[in-house]
């Protein structure tokens, strides 16, 4: 099935090279970015800063369009790219920790394995990729495994944002009616 | 105020729809769209609290093109060259200058955060060598031709480029093309052994030659 669907992106690849000569449309799931501290690049503009410049986040946004997200298009126990398009990006701009762990300053590809009630975030090496097709978990940095939380509204597209926590800082992924925490230590 | 609502959802999917029905609904739309924030509102599904989606799409173009799905498909080992990060902001029914753009002054080319260039090798352009790094990209249009200038206040939002932070700047000409491009497009692409950094809205095209 997975072999189906590559051969199928192959394809659809090899369709957008004999309509490379029209410039890209825009993304129906559109890229976004969220830095640590939130809002850093205005705050830099303003003189606002009150600390340095830690993570950033560069996802794509697809949205629920009426669809079961969550053990419907993002199927449990499957790495999914936490959006669409290019994998999720994570760059941390100094060494930080993770489910224990030490990460050094660097640019990460976040993937996650998503079930019902927990979610598996993964911080891998290989950068620059396309959604979680060349996933190779010996590339794997970390892996820690967070319990969802449910909301009662739902939200029609992914959200990520940082939020400050106690030594350190969390990403929060959103989308649906599921919450996931991502904590983040200096 | 719904059939106002109406009325402008009605004028957008005229022109999301067709391009040749753009010209009969840009007099309405001219005539409700008055600050972006406003229009914003309206095109959100729902309100987001942990990030609003922006009017201005993000997205990322790499130098060789396309590189993350040609990694994908396994038909390409080499590392990335290039990559540009930078918002889409759209016509709306305007034109880029003077309604959005005027000629002499800096434009952070694009919307929102300032756009990214990341080298990730060493490149020369127009004989000037830039050292492999993250930087942001701003220009100055003028009516013949555009100043690209690179500049390593990285992480800002584009509002006010601070000329001390200038790397270089690249005098280029501008062409114009018959066809007006709805949304702001930066793509790289190969030209013979230069890339070449397209830059591309409504009907303004430069293009950057760059090698690496």
């Amino acid at each position: 099935m997975k072999k189906a669907f590559l051969l199928l992106m192959i394809f659809q690849l090899f369709l957008f090279s004999l309509l490379a000569q029209t410039l890209p449309p825009v993304d129906k799931s559109p890229m976004d970015m969220g830095y640590y501290p939130a809002n850093y690049p205005v705050l830099k503009i303003q003189d606002k800063l009150t600390e340095p410049l830690a993570a950033r986040v560069v996802y794509s946004r697809p949205q629920k369009a009426g669809r079961t997200i969550f053990g419907g298009l993002v199927k449990y126990g499957e790495v999914w790219r936490i959006g669409a398009n290019e994998a999720t990006e994570i760059e941390f701009f100094k060494q930080v920790h993770i489910g224990g762990k030490k990460v050094p300053k660097g640019r990460y590809t976040l993937f996650a394995i998503v079930n019902e009630s927990s979610w598996t975030f993964i911080i891998n090496k290989e950068n620059d990729t396309w959604g979680s097709f060349r996933y190779d978990p010996k590339k794997d940095v970390v892996r820690t495994t967070v319990t969802v939380q449910k909301n009662d509204a739902v939200l029609e597209s992914l959200a990520m944002a940082f939020e400050k926590a106690t030594g350190g800082f969390n990403l929060i992924v959103a989308w649906d009616n599921v919450k996931a925490v991502l904590p983040v230590t200096f | 105020m719904k059939i106002y609502l109406t009325i402008l959802s009605f004028a957008f999917l005229l022109f999301s729809c067709n391009n040749k029905k753009e010209s009969n609904a840009t007099n309405t739309a001219k005539l409700n769209i008055t600050d972006s924030a406003t229009l914003a509102r309206y095109e959100r599904p729902s309100v987001n609290p942990y990030a609003a989606v922006d009017v201005s799409p993000m997205d990322m173009s790499y130098y060789p093109a396309d590189y993350p799905k040609l990694k994908m498909a396994g038909s390409i080992s080499s590392p990335p060259l290039a990559r540009v990060i930078y918002s889409r902001p759209h016509l709306q029914g305007r034109h880029i200058f003077h309604e959005v753009l005027k000629y002499d002054e800096p434009w952070r080319l694009g919307a929102n955060e300032a756009t990214e260039l990341d080298l990730y090798s060493d490149a020369t352009i127009q004989n000037k060598k830039i050292k492999a790094g993250r930087y942001i990209l701003y220009c100055i249009p003028h009516t013949d031709s555009w100043t690209i200038v690179i500049n390593t206040n990285i992480d800002s939002w584009g509002l006010e480029p601070d000329a001390k932070n200038d790397v270089a700047r690249f005098d280029v000409p501008v062409i114009k093309t018959n066809n007006s491009l709805e949304y702001f497009t930066i793509v790289f692409e190969k030209k013979g052994t230069t890339a070449e950094l397209l830059m591309a809205w409504d009907n303004a095209e430069v293009r950057l030659p760059m090698r690496f």
